[in-house]
């Protein structure tokens, strides 16, 4: 249904590694993107300690539940930030206990909870990753489409490529980034 | 009507005057179409706030090592049940020429790709492409720093021989390696002694627990509240900054969560103290028990 890039191809192929059970695709993920993992942990928790905590916690529960990553949805970045998302709430709600826990002494202090506005960081870095990776000018046209704000018809006068590519790109890209909004949902959410 | 292409939905979803009236009409009746253009307009939304520079942050270097000591452990469990599920085992010949180049010196965000190691099925393990020397074991061996040492011990450690030798080597390296069967650790330990005359009547203990730290206080005799209760504090070694860590209910022995945070900034003195129902949450003053965690 959906064309692969290259990358996408070689990481699905990583993905399918993993799941049989090979710890060196592990090796692999974690040289890709446990810098995406660390950094929405970091945005998300405010210290490196407990975003190093998560890190490894994130690694070691994709080994565990290798089985249930989906190759079929090629790379598995998302499956990886889906966990994230996951284990930061669990963090977060631990933290809470402890508070609450702090609190103990005088119970009319006013019980302010841990903050837990994550402003969605896990979502707005893997797509600023997926950006990185997609490569031009289709990174360029959504980036122009999405964050300027431009018409399609003005960036496709400022880059010089036909209407028809820069739609093409504008469809193919936010189908693509969909997907991967779907798969961190997807895992994150049981 | 058939549904509208993904295409023509995310026309619409990006609001493209040229979208036919007829797939407008068609999504304000389908569930699902509607679905798909509320999930590409929120996709939008999200590319729209991604930060420009998303600043990317590296973990240590000491995390990788972390998984895999937890990589070991967990393949020791499951050779110990002798049944399948935690990756090829038993068919490694253990020996240094397993070593592998690939988690030997794990790049963390390495260009280089790498070759894939051998496949689960495989009974014959990638050489490297030319045999060790003994000299050149020997350097590699004190060469390495724990790092390296430790990943090494994810590619030569699925044999059980290795992973119960990295377990050790773990343990002996003052790493409390988490699992449900083993006894825990204690990553410090410290006498409470009275602040007057100095006798030690309780000990306070740091134990990892789970993801955290639990804060064990025990005394050798309960202590007398007075007409008030117990609290556990940790005080800040700079003397101005404490937290309360939680009630210290009557019997001579509890628990409470911490974090690892709190014993980074300084908070390593452990204190009892004899609080008053006043309301007041600060610490009274009234000190009983008092250690200082050693670093």
């Amino acid at each position: 249904m959906h064309v692969h890039d290259d990358p996408d191809v070689e990481a699905a192929d990583l993905a399918a590694r993993l799941r049989s059970g090979d710890p060196e695709a592990l090796a692999e993920m974690y040289r890709r993107w446990s810098t995406l993992v660390h950094t929405i942990a970091l945005r998300s928790l405010g210290t490196r300690e407990d975003a190093e905590d998560v890190t490894q916690q994130v690694f070691v529960a994709a080994w565990r539940g290798r089985h249930t990553v989906r190759p079929d949805l090629g790379s598995p970045a998302a499956w990886l930030v889906g966990i994230t998302k996951h284990r930061i709430a669990d963090l977060r709600t631990e933290r809470y206990r402890t508070h609450r826990n702090l609190q103990a002494v005088a119970s009319e202090l006013a019980a302010s909870p841990v903050t837990v506005d994550d402003a969605n960081w896990a979502e707005r870095l893997l797509l600023v990753h997926e950006l990185e990776r997609m490569g031009d000018p289709r990174a360029t046209v959504l980036r122009m489409a999405f964050i300027e704000d431009r018409t399609h018809e003005d960036i496709a006068q400022a880059l010089d490529l036909p209407l028809g590519t820069v739609k093409s790109h504008v469809r193919r890209g936010l189908i693509a980034l969909r997907d991967r909004m779907k798969e961190v949902e997807r895992v994150s959410s049981h | 009507m058939s549904h509208p292409t993904e295409d023509e939905l995310v026309d619409l979803a990006v609001g493209d005057d040229s979208v036919a009236a007829s797939v407008s009409a068609h999504v304000a009746g389908c569930d699902a179409c509607a679905a798909t253009v509320a999930e590409l307009r929120r996709t939008a939304a999200l590319v729209a706030t991604a930060p420009a520079y998303a600043a990317w942050q590296t973990p240590g270097d000491a995390v990788w090592g972390r998984i895999a000591d937890e990589m070991a452990s967990d393949e020791m469990a499951t050779d110990d049940r002798g049944a399948g599920g935690g990756g090829p085992q038993g068919q490694d010949t253990v020996s240094l020429t397993t070593d592998e180049p690939t988690s030997d010196d794990l790049p963390p965000t390495g260009p280089v790709r790498r070759e894939p190691a051998t496949p689960p099925t495989g009974t014959v393990r990638r050489e490297p492409a030319t045999p060790h020397t003994g000299d050149e074991l020997a350097q590699r061996r004190a060469g390495r720093d724990e790092r390296r040492g430790r990943a090494r011990r994810l590619s030569v450690g699925w044999g059980a021989g290795l992973a119960a030798a990295s377990l050790a080597i773990g343990l002996l390296a003052g790493r409390a390696i988490w699992q449900p069967d083993t006894p825990v650790q204690p990553v410090a330990q410290v006498a409470l002694a009275t602040l007057d005359t100095k006798q030690d009547e309780g000990k306070a203990t740091v134990v990892r627990s789970g993801d955290g730290l639990d804060l064990t206080v025990a005394t050798s005799k309960p202590l007398d509240a007075g007409d008030g209760y117990l609290e556990v504090w940790l005080l800040n070694a700079d003397g101005k900054r404490m937290v309360s860590v939680g009630v210290l209910a009557p019997g001579d022995k509890a628990s409470f969560p911490i974090s690892q945070t709190l014993i980074d900034q300084g908070y390593v003195i452990v204190d009892i103290s004899r609080e008053k129902f006043d309301g007041s949450p600060a610490h009274s003053g009234d000190s009983l028990l008092r250690g200082k965690l050693p670093a």
